[in-house]
C-alpha cells in the first residue's frame, strides 16, 4: 500500500494540522509515513500546502509531485488540481470551493466542511467567517472515509490522534474536534475511491 | 523515551538523538531553519529524562556558543551546536580553533538558501564551506549528511564517535527539508558510549601532568611539526572514514550521485528509470569529508561511464566526483537553487540523456 | 608601606609549583609579570593549583600557559570568558580564570565580557588595563585615552572620531549579577626616597586576586582589572610610564571596589 496526498489551503484553516493528524493515523497503524511542510518543486495557489506519504515500504521521495489524494481547503488550492493523480481523488471543502468538477478522469468528494463544523457550534468568530475550528477535522473524517480508512474504530484512532497533539490548554478541544470526524466520515457515507497504489 | 515508534520533524530527531548519543552540553543562537533543536533540548534540559545532559544556554550570539563549545569540549564533554548558514558561517573561526586545538565537537548546519541572508528554503550550498573547513589555517573536519529523518537522529552518535576517535570537529550537514520533515522511526535501545579523555582533557594538572590545548606554536619548527601531524590525522581519517550507501548500482551504466534531500529524489527517479528498464543507479556520500573516492574507484572499475550528479547548488560536490573520477568518465551536473527542488522528470530525463 | 611590600615579594618570588620555570616574554616594567606572580600565590594558599583551568586570551598574556602550571585552553581573540562559561558548565568544580588584555576584553570580546556577566557565571577575569595594544604593537586601544598618540592614532586619540576610553569595570558592575568588581592600581611607584617604592598596589592586587578566586568558589562572577603601564608601547621609561600611569590612568580609571557581595573579610 502506498499513497501519496497533497493537503492545501490558507493560513489559519488548520491545514498543517489535517496533514499532521492523517499522517499520524497511519503512524500509529504502523507504516512508514513522510510528513513535509511546505517545500517542493514549485509553489502556486494556497498559501499553505503539505506532503504526506504513506506506504508499507520505506519512502524513496517524501516530495509530491503527482498525489493519488488531494485535499483542498479553499479556491486558491484548486491550483494544484493538475498534479492529481488520473483515477486520483479530489477532496474539497465545498463550503468555499463551488466549482470543484473540473477534471472527468479523477473522483470529485464534496464536503460542506465549514459548515458540517458549524453545525457543531464550532465556528471561531475571530478567525472571520470562512473558516472554523473543527473544519479540518471533518476533512480527516471525511479523507479517512474517502480512502476506507474509517472503519468502526475510527473514534478510537482519532482519538489517539488527538490525544497526542492536543495537549494541555488544547486538550480541552478533543471532544468537538472528535465529533467533527465522525461528522465528516459520515457526510461522505459509503464513498470508497481511492484504493491502494 | 522507549523504543516505541516516533513520529518527529528531522530537527527534533537530531535533537534527540543527541540525546540518547550522551549529549553533555549544548550551546546555541537561534536561526531558522534550525532553531527546533535547541527548543527539542530547552525543552529536555533539566527534566531528568536525560541525566548526562547537564549544560543548555542560548549564547548571545553565535560567535558566544561556538566558544562556549570549545569550553566545555576541552573537558571531555560530549558538546554539540546547531546553526543554518550565516550563523554558520560566524562559528567558523571557533570551528577553526576547535581543529587547531584537536577538541571533539560537533557542529549542525541545517542548510538556507542563498548567499547572506538568503532565504530559508533548502539548498546544499554550504558544501564547499563545510567539508573545505571554512574557516582559516587549513583543516579538514569530517562532514557526515543524513537523508531522512531516522539518519539525523542516528548521525549525533556516528559524529560524537568520530569527534572523539579523532579529536577532530565533525559537521552534520542537514538542509531545510530534511530539518522540517517528519518521518516516523525508532530510538535504539542502546546506552551511550562514553570516550576516554583523561590524555588530554582540560579538568585539572594532576602533579607533573598538565594539559595544556593550544592551536598556537610560535615557533615556526613547533608550528610545522604540529601542522604535519594535524594532517597525518586527516590523511589516516581519509583512508578510514569513508563512507557511502549504493542503490541499484551493480550494472548500472547512468550513477546518480546525489546526498541530502537530493538523495531521495534519487532514489525515486532510480526506481522510475529501472520501471522502464533503463540501468541507472544511486550512489550516495554519507561522509561528504571525506569523500569516498573509494567508491566510485569501485564503480569506475565496474565499468561505470555517466555520473550525474544531483545537488541543491550551482555544482559543488561535482567538483570532488571529477576529482575521483579524474577524467576516465563523463560526469555531468544538475542543480536547483533558492530553495527549489528539482522534479523527477528532471532527473529521470538527464539520466536518459546520458544513456543516450 | 615599603615594609609591607617587601614581604610580600618574598613571598611571591620564591619557586613555586603553580609557576614554571620559564623566563617570562614580558618586558622589564610591565605589571603582567607582577600578575602572574600573584595568580600563582593565590593558587598556592588556596591549594587550588591541581582544579585551576587557565584560559589563555589574545593579548600579551596569550603566552601564559608557559608561566602558570596549569591547564589551559586557548580561547580565540575576546572570546575567553565564552570558553570559561563552556569549562565551567561542564566541569563547576574547576576553578575557570582568564587573564585578558583591554583589546580583549573590552572592544572585539565586550559581548562575550558583558554577557557573562549578566549572566554572573562563576568564572574569574583579570584584566590588564595598559591603555594600548601590547603584543600587536602599540595600537589604540578601547582604554586609551583621549590624547595619547598610538601607532593608530598618530595625532593622539580624537575624541570626534573615535569616542572616548570605554570603562569596563563600571560596564560589568552595570550588571546586577556580579559578585565582585574591582579596579587595583597595579604599577609600584618610585617615592622621594630613591631606595623606596609603593607597591600598595600589589599588595590591593594580592588580596584582590585571591578574593576573585574564593567568590568563584563561592558561586560568583568575579571581575578584577589592573591599570598597568606598558613604557614600550607608550615610549617611555619605566618610570615615565609609572608617572604617566598615577598622572593620567588612575583619574580616569579610578582604584576601588565596585561591588563585593561576599565581602572580604580583611580589605
Amino acid at each position: 500500500m502506498k499513497r501519496e496526498v497533497i493537503v492545501a489551503g490558507h493560513g489559519g484553516q488548520g491545514v498543517l494540522e489535517l496533514a499532521n493528524w492523517l499522517a499520524y493515523f497511519h503512524v500509529l497503524r504502523g507504516r512508514h509515513v513522510a510528513y513535509t511542510p511546505s517545500y517542493g518543486p514549485e509553489t502556486r495557489g494556497g498559501k499553505v500546502k503539505c506532503y504526506v506519504v504513506v506506504s508499507d515500504e520505506p519512502i524513496d521521495s517524501p516530495i509530491v509531485e503527482s498525489p493519488d489524494l488531494l485535499i483542498v481547503m479553499n479556491i486558491p488550492s484548486m491550483d494544484y488540481l493538475p498534479l492529481l493523480k488520473p483515477g486520483g481523488t479530489l477532496l474539497v471543502n465545498s463550503s468555499l470551493v463551488k466549482d470543484a468538477r473540473r477534471r472527468a478522469d479523477v473522483e470529485v468528494v464534496e464536503v460542506p466542511a465549514v459548515d458540517i463544523a458549524a453545525g457543531l457550534g464550532a465556528f471561531a468568530p475571530a478567525k472571520g467567517t470562512d473558516t472554523s475550528i473543527a473544519a479540518n477535522s471533518v476533512m480527516l473524517g471525511a479523507a479517512l472515509a474517502t480512502t476506507r480508512e474509517a472503519p468502526e474504530r475510527l473514534p478510537e484512532e482519532a482519538s489517539e490522534v488527538f490525544r497526542h497533539f492536543l495537549t494541555g490548554r488544547k486538550e480541552a478541544l478533543i471532544p468537538l474536534n472528535l465529533r467533527a470526524v465522525e461528522a465528516g466520515a459520515a457526510s461522505v457515507g459509503g464513498a470508497a475511491v481511492v484504493e491502494s497504489a | 523515551m522507549s523504543a516505541e515508534r516516533e513520529f518527529l520533524k528531522g530537527n527534533e530527531a537530531l535533537a534527540y538523538g543527541a540525546l540518547h548519543a550522551g549529549l553533555n552540553a549544548f550551546y546555541g543562537y537561534p536561526i531558522t531553519p534550525s532553531s527546533e533543536i535547541p527548543e527539542t533540548l530547552a525543552a529536555e534540559f533539566g527534566q531528568g529524562n536525560f541525566p548526562e545532559f547537564r549544560s543548555f544556554l542560548q549564547a548571545a550570539s553565535e560567535v558566544e556558543a561556538i566558544n562556549m563549545v570549545n569550553g566545555s569540549a576541552a573537558t571531555g564533554a560530549k558538546t554539540m551546536t546547531a546553526t543554518s548558514g550565516p550563523g554558520f558561517s560566524l562559528k567558523q573561526e571557533g570551528i577553526s580553533y576547535a581543529a587547531g586545538m584537536e577538541l571533539p565537537i560537533l557542529v549542525v548546519n541545517v542548510n538556507r538558501s542563498g548567499p547572506g541572508l538568503g532565504n530559508l528554503g533548502p539548498e546544499q550550498s554550504d558544501y564547499f564551506q563545510a567539508t573545505r573547513g571554512g574557516g582559516h589555517g587549513g583543516y579538514r573536519p569530517i562532514v557526515l549528511a543524513p537523508d531522512s529523518v531516522p539518519e539525523m537522529a542516528a548521525f549525533p552518535s556516528l559524529g560524537f564517535s568520530l569527534a572523539f576517535r579523532y579529536r577532530t570537529p565533525v559537521i552534520l550537514l542537514a538542509d531545510a527539508f530534511l530539518g522540517q520533515l517528519k518521518e516516523d522511526l525508532t530510538f535504539p535501545e542502546v546506552s551511550s558510549s562514553s570516550f576516554d579523555t583523561s590524555s588530554w582533557a582540560a579538568t585539572g594538572a594532576r602533579g607533573e601532568r598538565r594539559h595544556v590545548l593550544a592551536s598556537m606554536h610560535l615557533e615556526l619548527s613547533d608550528q610545522n611539526a604540529a601542522s604535519h601531524a594535524l594532517h597525518a590525522k586527516y590523511d589516516q581519517i581519509a583512508r578510514h572514514e569513508q563512507r557511502f550507501d549504493e542503490v541499484e548500482s551493480d550494472d548500472a551504466r547512468v550513477v546518480i550521485v546525489a546526498y541530502g534531500i537530493c538523495a531521495r529524489l534519487a532514489r525515486r527517479a532510480v526506481r522510475s528509470l529501472r520501471a522502464k528498464s533503463a540501468p541507472v543507479g544511486l550512489f550516495r556520500p554519507i561522509t561528504l569529508a571525506p569523500f569516498p573516492h573509494d567508491g566510485i574507484e569501485r564503480l569506475l572499475d565496474r565499468g561505470v561511464q555517466n555520473f550525474l550528479v544531483v545537488e541543491l547548488n550551482a555544482g559543488q560536490m561535482v567538483e570532488d566526483v571529477r576529482l575521483a573520477v579524474n577524467g576516465r568518465a563523463r560526469v555531468n551536473s544538475l542543480g536547483q537553487l533558492g530553495g527549489l527542488i528539482p522534479g523527477t522528470d528532471e532527473l529521470v530525463r538527464a539520466a536518459e540523456a546520458m544513456l543516450g | 608601606m615599603s615594609g609591607t611590600a617587601g614581604a610580600l615579594y618574598e613571598t611571591t618570588l620564591g619557586p613555586l609549583p603553580t609557576l614554571t620555570s620559564k623566563p617570562t616574554h614580558y618586558c622589564a616594567g610591565c605589571e603582567h609579570g607582577t600578575l602572574t606572580h600573584l595568580i600563582a600565590s593565590a593558587l598556592e594558599a588556596l591549594g587550588a593549583r591541581e582544579r585551576a583551568v587557565l584560559v589563555n586570551s589574545v593579548g600579551c598574556s596569550v603566552l601564559a600557559p608557559d608561566y602558570l602550571n596549569v591547564d589551559a585552553v586557548e580561547a580565540p581573540h575576546g572570546r575567553a570568558p565564552a570558553v570559561m562559561t563552556g569549562i565551567k558548565r561542564a566541569r563547576p568544580d574547576l576553578l575557570v580564570f582568564s587573564i585578558q588584555g583591554d583589546g580583549d576584553a573590552a572592544s572585539i570580546g565586550l559581548l562575550e565580557l558583558l554577557n557573562a556577566a549578566n549572566r554572573g557565571d562563576p568564572i574569574t577575569i583579570f584584566l590588564v588595563n595598559n591603555a594600548i595594544y601590547g603584543m600587536t604593537g602599540g595600537q589604540m586601544a578601547p582604554t586609551t585615552p583621549v590624547g595619547m598618540v598610538t601607532t593608530t592614532s598618530p595625532r593622539g586619540r580624537d575624541l570626534a572620531l573615535s569616542g572616548p576610553p570605554i570603562d569596563a569595570s563600571k560596564l560589568v558592575a552595570s550588571f546586577e549579577r556580579p559578585a565582585y568588581v574591582r579596579r587595583v592600581f597595579l604599577p609600584v611607584m618610585p617615592t622621594a626616597s630613591p631606595e623606596f617604592y609603593n607597591a600598595r598596589g600589589a599588595l590591593e592586587g594580592a588580596r584582590a586576586v585571591r578574593h576573585a578566586f574564593e567568590v568563584q568558589e563561592r558561586g560568583g562572577f568575579a571581575f578584577v582589572e589592573f591599570v598597568s603601564t606598558c613604557n614600550v608601547n607608550w615610549k617611555m621609561s619605566v618610570l615615565d610610564s609609572k608617572r604617566y600611569a598615577a598622572e593620567v590612568l588612575a583619574p580616569l580609571f579610578p582604584a576601588g571596589v565596585l561591588r563585593d557581595r561576599f565581602r572580604m573579610e580583611s580589605p
